[in-house]
């Protein structure tokens, strides 16, 4: 079955809470993040209530089939402002236990098709990737993003300097939904 | 100015901070449409604006320098500073008096920029970048001059002038230059 049928975007709320917390505690699913793995059920409400709801775009990862609706994982689209107001960072965490069934790349395709219209300024999606990081380039190959080019020793992440592929999805980009 | 001058023959490129007794100088690039096209203002037209940019914007400055010739300023250089996960990189921005162009003095200036900052930060900084329009090719040939590397194109990356613009990045490491 197609899992982009399967998949469901939503706003989060405080009572994500539990379900957050066991991908966001967990050292696998958030290797790939800057930050450190959410430890606290306090932690993880400060984050819902301060990050993640406020935020201008950030969507739940939900699975149709589950009654419950509970939060697998997230999409996150951040514009910049000002002069960078026309481009927005994508990123994306989903509980590993979920990994390699293609639903961040269901949930990124139903993203790219209602993003732009809800932030107009924004004409270009980019996000940054780990050279190692092949799923993740896989995810975006696949949701229609350009890989642009190789910006070396861009930043750190956990510790260490990275490399990191830079990928594109314009507005006026072919979209495969 | 003697259109003969080459680079061989001028007198040494230096760079120095900029200050408000400088304001006179910076005006004659400042107030240059042709030097304005790819920067995110506009001409200059008034004095006043131009002491008010060297006073809330140059003096604070991580890292802003003077282009100069025979000490006399012709020009600007700066690199930014960052905080956190990202202080590894800083961001190269120059203009020059259109009037010196051609000349190799903005290369120049660029080699001379990236030494210092290297040296200056340590092992905090590890890459300085540079993003250019994709039209301004002189620009990039300065780039490609000073050794930076091409690194792609990034597509509608900012808004210059109310359009969406497509931006070339460069980059130089501090391993490219052997500083450590």
């Amino acid at each position: 079955m197609d899992p982009t049928s399967r998949i469901t975007l939503r706003p989060f709320k405080l009572t994500d809470v539990d379900d957050f917390l066991k991908y966001a505690g967990d050292e696998t699913a958030t290797r790939h993040m800057r930050w450190n793995p959410i430890t606290s059920r306090e932690e993880a409400l400060t984050h819902l209530e301060t990050v993640a709801i406020p935020h201008p775009w950030r969507r739940s990862i939900g699975l149709l089939d589950d009654d419950e609706d509970r939060s697998i994982g997230y999409i996150s689209i951040f514009p910049g402002s000002g002069d960078d107001r026309s481009r927005a960072n994508v990123g994306y965490i989903l509980a590993a236990e979920y990994w390699g069934q293609g639903i961040v790349t269901a949930a990124l395709r139903i993203a790219v098709s209602t993003v732009f219209a809800d932030l107009p300024e924004v004409v270009r999606l980019q996000a940054l990737v780990e050279v190692e990081h092949r799923a993740s380039q896989r995810v975006l190959e696949k949701a229609g993003f350009l890989r642009e080019g190789l910006l070396r020793k861009y930043g750190y992440c956990k510790g260490e300097i990275r490399d990191l592929f830079i990928y594109s999805l314009l507005s006026t980009d072919q979209r495969r939904i | 100015m003697d259109p003969e001058l080459k680079i061989e023959n001028l007198p040494q490129i230096t760079l120095r901070p900029l200050g408000v007794a400088d304001v006179d100088d910076f005006m004659v690039w400042a107030m240059d449409a042709r030097v304005a096209r790819f920067c995110t203002w506009e001409p200059y037209t008034s004095r006043e604006d131009g002491l008010n940019y060297i006073q809330n914007t140059v003096v604070p400055h991580p890292w802003f320098k003077a282009i100069c010739l025979n000490g006399r300023p012709i020009g600007a250089i700066s690199v930014t500073e960052n905080s956190g996960g990202d202080a590894c990189r800083g961001e190269l921005g120059y203009v020059l008096a259109s009037e010196y162009w051609g000349k190799g003095i903005t290369t120049t200036a660029v080699k001379m920029a990236v030494k210092a900052v290297f040296e200056e930060r340590g092992e905090k900084l590890e890459r300085v970048e540079a993003l250019v329009d994709v039209d301004n090719v002189g620009s990039q040939r300065v780039l490609e001059k000073a050794g930076f590397c091409r690194e792609g194109l990034l597509r509608r990356y900012v808004v210059l002038k109310g359009r969406t613009r497509d931006m070339v990045m460069f980059s130089l490491l501090s391993t490219d230059v052997g500083i450590l």
